[in-house]
This record gives C-alpha cells, structure tokens and sequence, in this order.
C-alpha cells in the first residue's frame, strides 16, 4: 500500500525452502476443513476409502427424516437461535472486555507500582485453570447472585478467561507507543476525550482490533462454562457442537455444524487482517 | 354447664382452625412445595395437576442431544402434543447426564430448593438416578400415581416389575418412570462374516478370533457398555452354570471371595481374548471409549462386530450411515444379551412440577411410545402385557425392522443387569487385571478393590 518495496512477490520469487515453509502452513491450516466439508456432505464414508461410499444428496429421497444439510438448515437443529446468541454473546463480551481491559492496560503499561509484576501474573491465571474445574464452585456464585440461566450471567462468566488476553495485548501495545504523542496533544490544549479519541486510540487500533478478535473467538468457543451458567437454556454454537459429537464420532450434521460454528471466526479473520494490513499508522 | 362451656368454646375454635387452614391451604397452594406434598398425600385429582400444568406453561426438558433422530421426535412429535395440552416443552440438550445432575445438586447447594431450580425433567439411569437419589435430590414418588401408570407392571410379585423397580439394582422408589427398555445387542458386518461362522457363544467368538486375528473389540470400562459386555461374559462362564443370577445379589450378600470364585473363569477368558482383540496382535489392544468410536471402527471393517445397547441400533446405524451397509444383528451371547430400562425423573427443584407430570404423562403414553418408536428407533419403555390389543398392535406395527433375527429370538435371549454394587466392583477388577496387569490371585485383588471401593 505504501509505494513500491511492498509490492507482493511472486510465489516463484521465494526460494524453495521458503515454498515449502509457506506450503506447511496452508496445509495445516486448510486440511482440518476439506475432511470436515466432505464429511457433511456424506451419508456413509468408511475407511479406506478416499471419498463417501454414499453420498448425502443420493440418500436424500430415501431417507426418512432429514439428513445431514437438510437438518442443519431445520428448525430441529436449532442452529439459528444457535448462531444468534453465539455472536450476540460474542460482541457484548468484546465490548465489555475492552471496555474493562483499556484502562487497566494503560495502567499496567504506563505506571509503575510496587507489585506490578505479581498484580499481572495474577491476571493471567484465570487462562491456567481449567474450565471444569471451577463451572460449578462459580454456578454456585451465579445462583446466589441471581444471574445463573441468565444472557447476563453468561456474559460476565465469559469475561473470566477473555479478560487475561484482553489485557496482555492492549498493555503490548500501550508499552509500543508511550506517551509523547498524548503530552503533546495535552500541552497544545485537547481535553481528556480529545487525547483519547484523537491521539491513543488510532494509535493503539490495531492492537485493540487484534485483542477484540481474541476476545470475540474465545468467547463464541466456551463450551463448559456457557453450559453451566446458562443451565443449558441459553444454547449457542459450541454447546451445539458438544452435545452432537459426545458419542465420540462426528457424523455430518456435526460436521455441519462445525463449520457453521467456525464461519464468524473466518469473517472477522479476514476483515481484520485487511483492516490491519490497510490501517495507516501499521508499522 | 361448666363443663359444656369449653366443650363448645373448643368447638368453636376447632372449627375457626378447620376454616382457617382450609382456606390457608387454597391460598398456599402456589407457595413453593405445597404442590409437591398434597400430590404426594394423594389429595391432588389429575384435573388439579393438569390446571396446574397448565397455569406453570412450560417444561425444561434436558436430554442427552447427540441422535439427531431423537431430537427430531422431541421438536416434531412431542412438542406439538404437549403444546396441544397447554404446556410449552422447552427441549435442552446435553451432553452428560452428569453435568445436569451436577446443575442440580450445585442449585440444591447454593439454596435453590422446591421450585426454585432450572431442570424439571431428566433422562436418566444407573449412577446418575443413583446420584439423585443419594443427595435427596429427587421430586418423589409419582411414578405409580400418573394416568399412564397404568401401562406399566408395578406389582412386586410379579417378576416381570424388576425393571420398572429397579434401576441396576438400585430400588427406583416410584421416583423415576421407565422411559425405554433397551438390550445389549451385537451387530455383524456380512460383508466379513458369513451366516455360518458367526458366533453364537464366547468359544465361538474365540474360534472365529483365532482365524480372524484383531477383528473385535469391546468399548473399555469404565464406560457402562464396557461394563455390560464384561458382565456378559461373567454370567456366561459362570462355574455353577447359573448365569445372572448369583449377580443380582448384593455385594453384601455374596462377599469378596465368593464374588472372585465366580468371576474367576469369566476374567480367566478375557485375559485369554486380549492378544486376539483389535491392536492385540502387536501387545497393545485398542479399546474404544464410546459408542461412536467404536461404531467407526465398525465402518471402517476395522472390527466385525459392534456390541451395544440398542434394539433397534442395527436400523438406525443403517438409516443414518453409521454402520456398514451389510450389518446386521446376531444372537450373542446366546440367553445372555443384557437387558435394562432408562428413565425419566422429576428433580426436587422443579421449576414447573405439575408439567413435569403432565410430559411424563404423555411420555408414558402409547402414542408417545410407539411414534418414538417409529422414528426414533427406540424401544418402548411399557409394558406390552398391561396394553389392550389393539394398542399392543399398534406398537408392534410401529417397531422398526430387525436384521436377520426376530424380536421374539432377542426376547428370547435377555439377561438381567448385574446389581449396582457388584457394577463398581467388577469394574475396578476389570480395570486391575486388564488395564493394570496386576498379577495378583483374583481374590485378592477383588478383596482389594471392593475395600478400597469401600472407604
């Protein structure tokens, strides 16, 4: 974007040891998905076959009830309610998390305190302790609080393990820019929401973005917790998911699922790499 | 006259308290738990329950959610039948069962009692009922005072109640009503095994493994159909040729060396199958820990047959391609293919009580019973012999196929569950002398085992 020297090379242009690196990459990063999409599409694939023995679409006539796809895209599988709690959850838990994360950051980032270092591994250690392991001891607490099976209940709950990545990357970026640009705004007379809005904030955008991202994909991929504290009310894409593949195999509605539960991740990746990529002050 | 002046003066106040408490009664009605104990006294008609139900509007129902067949009867067949009924079931879909008796013992602690929690109707059996019920955490005796009671056998002498009566062993206190009778049955893929070599006894298994090196396997204890698959074996190499019966014993009643002496041959032969299972070849025999995986394994010809707990199992494997397009069914073990029930319970907490029956109700239904049977390939939960002919019939004529066996040769074969407190014990054996390869005289190690069980 900004001038010649950043002008894509050709993929022949890299040496090959840089094109196999590149290609290691794309397979690890596409391969889960082609078996995955294969699989949703099947009716019966057993090994060691390549692809489906019978496919979904040949059994669909015969099928007495509705296979694969078709029972995605029922009401039966709930997905919709699914995807619309999901994402809701998800945006007001970024917006929460960034809301508490910006100015505990700042803080972290810019200030010095006696217990700093301590104050900021115990933030971190929320991302040490398994989910199953405090579900219930914190349904407990929501019960008493009055918040258990409810949005809001969830919604806070998932702000325990998003809060840690939320912090670690915004106090990054705070520590990249220090404060000059700020002091200067506020010796030329801008106020508080000035400086905020016009110097810190396009400044710290990208890390910000990169921390919503974080944030918007733990939250809509919390199984344990949703459960617990929703009490099984408040469905969404991941307890969705559990509940299809406990038997241990996943057969193609779960498959179905699976990737309907991994497109909103896809969109935001794509819309905040370009974001990023195209953002002026990027390095 | 001094003596008829408090007689009257306690008439009159009897009579004030009688007026007060009765009109006390109408008004507490709704307070939480006075519904549980007037159904439970007898003095609630089924029209009280239904207006209840009716005013209380919805049901939580929660269900394990992986059969995509099942969840379809809930939202098509069950949810507009109960709406019909004026009560919104509202289907939640789990995983665990565990992790919803967990949410109920978890609201019972935090204080949330009578009425008060968020799961009113459950689908349950063994530990999980058993956990319940431990933790006083059930609604209460219902099961024999619905409507559709009447479907089920609850009379104690005769034998054919144990079912409805008890739940692995554990008595179900009329606390949870039967709602699917299931039996442990194999599958084999014809596209391997021919009619004639198919085995019919565990000998016959070790004959066809012998030439077939690897082409079986069982899902690994302490999963509940790797239970039942080794009690099968139990009961089959019985040493005093009495099959299941010493095993509805209680631990208690049979004690550690007898209960040794009669596992001895069956352990004996599991040990002797080890290096003829899956992966045994090599020293590492491969056992699946679910269903799924080894339905997979199944599909795959990995294996050649497929044990598990499902009467109709063969056809929905077939109709939603899980299994292999030859499998079918088998006698095996012949006269000990194990049979139990699963259940239906009310927590304690119970949101919406009075709906809670009026779902079970009509569960318990021989509508509701033969549409899920239809298309939800699960077997029926009542009793065929309380049912009239015509409802009999339609039962019948509801069932999904069986593949290359009849339903009467299946009946023909069911054993019993083992009792509940000797399911831990040979489940901890299993796991010493199998998974741990302790080399010790199994009466020690049963000894051991149930002690350490035991503390």
């Amino acid at each position: 974007m900004t001038g010649q020297t950043s002008k894509p090379r050709d993929l022949k242009a890299i040496s090959p040891w840089q094109r196999l690196l590149v290609l290691t990459m794309a397979t690890f990063t596409i391969a889960p998905f082609a078996p995955l999409i294969i699989q949703s599409l099947a009716f019966r694939w057993a090994w060691p076959n390549i692809l489906p023995t019978v496919w979904w679409h040949e059994q669909r006539e015969r099928s007495p009830f509705p296979l694969a796809w078709d029972y995605v895209f029922s009401p039966s599988s709930r997905v919709g309610e699914a995807t619309i709690n999901t994402l809701g959850i998800g945006i007001a838990v970024t917006l929460l998390c960034l809301l508490i994360c910006l100015p505990a950051a700042r803080v972290l980032a810019q200030r010095n305190f006696h217990g700093k270092s301590q104050l900021e591994f115990l933030i971190a250690l929320p991302l040490l302790l398994p989910e199953a392991a405090i579900g219930i001891a914190l349904l407990m607490i929501f019960i008493a609080l009055g918040l258990a099976g409810t949005y809001a209940g969830v919604i806070v709950v998932h702000l325990i393990p998003t809060i840690p990545y939320m912090v670690r990357m915004l106090t990054a970026v705070y520590q990249g820019h220090g404060t000059e640009a700020e002091d200067h705004a506020r010796i030329l007379g801008a106020n508080r929401s000035q400086i905020f809005f016009r110097v810190t904030l396009p400044m710290i955008l990208p890390g910000v973005i990169a921390g919503c991202l974080f944030t918007f994909l733990v939250s809509t991929n919390l199984f344990l917790l949703t459960f617990f504290i929703g009490q099984g009310h408040i469905i969404t894409l991941p307890t969705l998911l559990f509940a299809k593949i406990s038997g241990g195999a996943l057969d193609a509605t779960g498959a179905g699922i699976a990737l309907i539960a991994s497109i909103p991740g896809i969109i935001l990746l794509i819309f905040t790499d370009r974001f990023i990529r195209n953002y002026p002050l990027a390095e | 006259m001094q003596r008829t002046k408090p007689l009257i003066r306690q008439m009159l106040l009897a009579s004030t308290l009688a007026v007060v408490s009765w009109s006390g009664v109408a008004q507490a009605m709704n307070a939480p738990g006075v519904f549980r104990s007037e159904f439970l006294k007898g003095n609630l008609g089924w029209e009280d329950v239904t207006a209840r139900a009716r005013e209380e509007g919805s049901v939580n129902f929660y269900y394990w959610g992986g059969s995509d067949i099942i969840n379809l009867w809930v939202d098509q067949v069950a949810t507009p039948a109960l709406a019909a009924e004026g009560v919104r079931l509202n289907p939640v879909r789990i995983t665990a069962t565990k992790d919803t008796v967990d949410v109920v013992i978890a609201e019972l602690a935090a204080g949330r009692g009578e009425e008060q929690g968020s799961v009113d109707l459950v689908w349950v059996n063994g530990e999980n009922f058993y956990s319940l019920k431990q933790q006083n955490a059930l609604w209460g005796a219902f099961a024999n005072r619905l409507p559709n009671s009447v479907n089920f056998e609850w009379d104690e002498n005769d034998p054919r109640s144990l079912l409805n009566l008890r739940d692995f062993g554990v008595k179900t206190g009329f606390q949870e009503m039967p709602w699917s009778g299931e039996q442990y049955v194999c599958s084999v893929n014809r596209a391997h095994v021919s009619a004639e070599n198919t085995p019919a006894t565990f000998a016959q298994l070790k004959t066809y493994l012998e030439a077939n090196p690897g082409k079986f396997t069982y899902v690994k204890p302490p999963h509940y159909l790797g239970n039942t698959f080794v009690q099968s074996v139990l009961y089959a190499h019985n040493p005093d040729g009495t099959g299941a019966e010493p095993y509805q014993k209680s631990f208690e009643e049979l004690g550690s060396v007898e209960l040794a002496r009669l596992m001895e041959p069956g352990i004996e032969y599991l040990k002797s199958i080890e290096p003829l299972l899956l992966g045994g070849a090599s020293g590492k025999p491969r056992y699946p820990e679910n269903s799924g995986e080894l339905d997979n394994l199944f599909l795959n010809s990995e294996v050649h047959f497929n044990c598990k707990f499902g009467v109709f199992g063969n056809h929905n494997g077939l109709i939603t391609g899980a299994y292999p397009e030859q499998a079918e069914e088998m006698i095996f073990p012949a006269g000990n293919m194990i049979k139990n029930k699963n259940y239906l319970a009310v927590p304690l907490n119970s949101p919406h009580p009075a709906a809670a029956l009026v779902a079970i109700n009509y569960f318990s239904s021989v509508e509701a019973q033969a549409t899920k049977l239809k298309t939800a390939g699960m077997p029926v939960g009542l009793d065929l012999w309380r049912l009239s002919e015509e409802e009999a019939a339609e039962i019948a004529t509801s069932a999904p196929p069986h593949y290359g066996v009849t339903q009467q040769q299946l009946d023909d074969n069911i054993a019993p569950d083992t009792n509940a407190s000797l399911v831990d014990v040979i489940e901890a054996t299993w796991l010493a002398v199998i998974e741990r390869k302790e080399d010790k005289p199994l009466a020690d190690i049963v000894a051991q085992v149930s002690g350490e069980l035991n503390n």
